[in-house]
């Protein structure tokens, strides 16, 4: 369990300072993958090495494990080695002069073991990640893939109270990418470690989290579970930072309280959708925003569904899904139709985007 | 693959292409500047006779002088000396100079970028001066810290500079900003998060700096050790000035001796001096086989590359103060030693009352004397700026035949140019010496000759400036120009010539900077007419003028600043019309 309250950490260089982490809290509970996710420079790493000891906080705590390690009102700094956490780099920081083997009992030799059991549990932890049978290979012989399953293994040996990840698949191709991001999910399921992971990539932190925390500019925009954080923002920096979105400025005319959707004029029309903060009025600034995937073509009117009178302009082949420029009067939007919809440049289509999928957020 | 068959030169549809022609140039320059000068040390050993006297060129050889060196006594405790006087200088610089890279690159102590800057700033000045400085400083007749014990204690000759510990000190220290430059690249190129995720296992500091910090670092310490050796074994100013009276002498002194003075043994020269070259090269396969080790070392680096600096606390003022006083042992003592004696007249004790003889005689004197002084300076400069500009021409075409070209034979270029690195400075001198009395080509007495000795003994590093940036340019650039059609020469210059600026310009100073100060070569092939800056330095110090000596010295630093100075802002001026 890691606990961490009103983190602040400023770097401060000549020409000017720099506020990486500003009042940052939130709660991983025991055995969750909690992921922070936001641009760079959004303070996602910082928040990591604060927690991992690597960077010492200006103010704040952080408990680990129900223990404090940061308490900077009380002056309590616990260095790193002290924390018993593991910690996957992503630059992988194996050890070159030493063996596959010799880097993950590394981890172990603190822990005042015997050789034969100092053994045993490294080749353990290398089982976990499938390299039993390199345990006698120099750590720079291996490829990008299997280095990052070396720095796993060597983060899990010790048994640490948390993990933490570091971008750890950012040096790797894509496809590797895809596979390792399953692997460590179900890795971390399995042995229930708490984990903290650091990623820029979306799609990343949306497959791999129990929740995703989105951070910008040193702060936390929003956090929820991956499907809410997609399907439901409540910030416009997080719909267009996950996935794709149309976004559609205009002002709120009536809320209904009842179901919680808003209906916004804006300048394709009037438009319903959930109001996903609750707190907008009418008469607002609002934004609305559509996922590209949730506009259907349909022909007459669905009761519960908005329709946008669209104009083909240009179709882009994507292999699984055909992207569509549109444009509804002169507002430019993206379409993402399905490959068996003959959607052809010039011609006119009826879409539906339903009440449910559009979403009106209080603009940035 | 029409460009892939042109670019193999020899199998092109022109017979003669320009890539051949210069390639076979090139082979020709390097095989007479390096070559044909160590065949002739080699040759002169194993004969009776001089060069040039008659019998000379038979093919009669004898070891006549291998035994007559083995047996003398001098012989093997030049060799004691010369090992054991490298050994304690290469441990004297190492730990100065570690201490200072640790302290600028990875701490957070205060003024560290003036700290670097001041030790590597210490490389302008040439070694002559500083060696004659520290003599002024602490000799046990005319030191000045002597004089002042005396003052103070009534003990005479409490430090005395004429000893091996005296040489090692200077030499040592002069060696710190070597040391410095070559550790702080190193401790540069690791990467910090391979002692964090020791630290993240749970290792502390002591267990993180025994079993990684050390370990990785033990081939660059293994390297840099052993090129501080290297630089030691053929170092000339300490032993030369300081030596004889401290009667340790050492094979470069010895080798310059027994050219120069009476009684003048050539065939005995030539044996220390392949002695010297075996050690050498011996070293120098070392010394790659560590580098290569190295580099396997080298793993994927994030693009978060940031070096963590050891936050030293209240310490950070201790080693602030320490690496002050050892930049002003280094730098400092020597140089206002120098100002200060500058402005002394002769025969003055240097502990006399500053203020009561005061004068600006010594300046004086020198401008009086122009030919003496200041057509050496003239002489230095041409030398300098010739040099450089000739060594980094070769150097270019070497580094682009070897890297860019797949014209057969181009790793010679490569080993050729590189292998001068191998020959001591006092080798090369004599090399060249012996080289020009068989050679029908009247440059001796000339500035030619130094120049053509000064070509060689820069080609390799100047080549490790210009390399560096060759392999950074992708092939692709090149190829994208031939594509347009336009010729090969042109290509070069008007492709890769621009984009090797940095490294060119880089090169180009540290040649420059090094052939101004260079003394032992000049020294070895230095008549009448061609005097340069160093050998006149050594000329005063012969005539004991000390204070002379002093204002000379100061007007070298004071020139060579401004050289410096100048160049740096023509290049700037150069920079920014490039980007416009």
């Amino acid at each position: 369990m890691i606990v961490v309250e009103r983190l602040t950490k400023t770097f401060a260089s000549k020409a000017e300072r720099v506020a990486a982490v500003q009042d940052v809290s939130f709660e991983a509970k025991a055995g969750e993958m909690v992921t922070l996710l936001g641009p760079s420079g959004c303070g996602k790493t910082t928040t990591l090495r604060l927690v991992a000891g690597l960077e010492r906080a200006d103010a704040g705590t952080i408990a680990i494990g129900g223990r404090a390690v940061v308490d900077r009102a009380a002056d309590l700094f616990e260095p790193p080695h002290q924390r018993d956490l593991g910690m996957v780099f992503q630059s992988y920081a194996i050890w070159p002069h030493m063996t596959v083997l010799e880097n993950v009992a590394y981890a172990l030799e603190g822990k005042r073991l015997g050789r034969d059991e100092v053994r045993k549990r490294a080749l353990a932890a290398l089982a976990t990640v499938q390299l039993e049978g390199f345990a006698d290979r120099p750590a720079p012989r291996l490829s990008g893939g299997q280095q990052q399953r070396v720095a796993i293994a060597r983060a899990l040996a010790g048994e640490p109270k948390a993990l933490l990840f570091d971008e750890p698949l950012s040096n790797l191709d894509a496809k590797l990418r895809g596979e390792m991001r399953g692997e460590i999910k179900r890795l971390q399921r399995r042995i229930g470690v708490t984990s903290l992971y650091v990623t820029h990539d979306q799609a990343e932190a949306l497959a791999i989290s129990d929740w995703i925390l989105v951070m910008r500019d040193g702060r936390i925009v929003e956090r929820g579970r991956p499907e809410d954080i997609y399907r439901r923002p409540r910030a416009v920096f997080t719909a267009r930072f996950i996935g794709d979105a149309n976004l559609i400025a205009g002002r709120i005319h009536e809320i209904d309280r009842a179901t919680g959707r808003a209906a916004v004029d804006t300048e394709i029309g009037r438009l319903i959708g959930v109001d996903t903060n609750g707190t907008l009025r009418p008469g607002d600034p609002a934004m609305v925003s559509i996922r590209p995937e949730d506009l259907t073509p349909v022909a007459g009117a669905p009761g519960d569904a908005n329709i946008l009178k669209a104009v083909v302009t240009d179709t882009v082949f994507a292999g699984a899904a055909i992207e569509a420029e549109i444009e509804v009067g002169k507002t430019p939007l993206r379409w993402l139709a399905r490959r068996d919809v003959a959607a052809k440049s010039g011609e006119a289509v009826d879409l539906a985007v339903g009440f449910d999928a559009a979403v009106v957020l209080p603009p940035e | 693959m029409s460009v892939v068959s042109e670019t193999s030169g020899f199998r092109g549809r022109r017979p003669l292409n320009w890539r051949a022609i210069a390639f076979a140039i090139l082979v020709l320059i390097l095989l007479y500047q390096v070559a044909v000068p160590l065949l002739m040390v080699a040759w002169t050993s194993f004969k009776t006779m001089r060069p040039g006297e008659p019998g000379f060129l038979d093919l009669a050889l004898s070891l006549s002088n291998y035994v007559r060196a083995f047996a003398e006594p001098r012989f093997w405790s030049a060799t004691q000396n010369t090992i054991s006087f490298s050994l304690a200088s290469s441990a004297l610089a190492f730990v100065l100079g570690a201490f200072l890279a640790w302290v600028v690159d990875r701490t957070d102590t205060p003024l560290a970028r003036l700290i670097g800057l001041l030790t590597l700033g210490r490389i302008i000045i040439p070694g002559i001066l500083i060696t004659v400085s520290w003599i002024l400083v602490a000799s046990p007749t005319i030191g000045l810290f002597n004089g002042i014990v005396f003052a103070v204690t009534g003990v005479k000759g409490f430090f005395n500079i004429y000893s091996f510990g005296g040489m090692v000190w200077v030499h040592g220290l002069e060696m710190v900003p070597l040391a410095y430059l070559l550790l702080s690249a190193a401790f540069q190129a690791m990467d910090p998060r391979l002692e964090e995720a020791s630290v993240m296992t749970g290792a502390g500091i002591w267990r993180t700096l025994r079993r990684v910090t050390f370990p990785l670092a033990a081939p660059a310490v293994g390297a840099t050790l052993l090129l501080l050796f290297i630089t030691t074994i053929e170092t000339f100013e300490v032993p030369l000035l300081m030596g004889g009276r401290a009667g340790v002498p050492v094979y470069a002194t010895e080798i310059y001796l027994k050219t120069s003075r009476t009684p003048i043994d050539w065939g005995i020269a030539s044996t220390y001096a392949m002695a010297l070259m075996v050690v050498s090269i011996g070293l120098l396969a070392l010394y790659f086989r560590l580098l290569r080790h190295g580099e396997r070392y080298q793993t994927v680096t994030g693009k978060d590359f940031r070096p963590r600096r050891v936050e030293l606390g209240p310490w950070k003022y201790v080693t602030c103060a320490l690496s002050l006083a050892i930049v002003l042992l280094t730098t400092g003592v020597p140089f206002l030693m120098m100002l200060y004696a500058s402005f002394l007249p002769d025969f003055v004790p240097l502990t006399a009352d500053p203020f009561e003889y005061f004068t600006f005689a010594n300046y004086t004197t020198l401008f009086s004397e122009s030919e003496y002084a200041l057509d050496p300076l003239l002489n230095s400069t041409l030398l300098g700026i010739g040099t450089a500009t000739v060594v980094m021409l070769i150097v270019s075409a070497i580094a682009y035949f070897v890297h860019k070209t797949r014209i057969p034979g181009r790793k010679a270029l490569d080993v050729l140019a590189f292998a001068a690195i191998a020959v001591p400075s006092v080798v090369l001198g004599a090399a060249f010496l012996w080289l020009y009395l068989l050679v029908p080509v009247p440059i001796l007495g000339t500035l030619f000759i130094i120049g053509l000795a000064y070509v060689t003994k820069y080609l390799p590093f100047a080549l490790r400036f210009v390399t560096t940036s060759m392999v950074q340019i992708h092939s692709e650039l090149e190829e994208a120009a031939q594509v347009t059609g336009a010729p090969g020469w042109k290509n070069f210059l008007r492709i890769y010539l621009p984009l090797l600026k940095p490294g060119l310009m880089a090169g180009w100073f540290w040649v420059m900077v090094h052939a101004y100060r260079e003394l032992t070569i000049a020294l070895m092939l230095v008549r009448a007419h061609n005097r340069t800056a160093a050998t006149v330095i050594f000329d005063l110090w012969e005539n004991g003028s000390f204070q002379e000596l002093s204002a000379f010295g100061v007007l070298i630093f004071g020139l060579l600043i401004a050289l410096v100075a100048a160049s740096h802002a023509i290049s700037r001026r150069y920079g920014i019309r490039e980007q416009v």
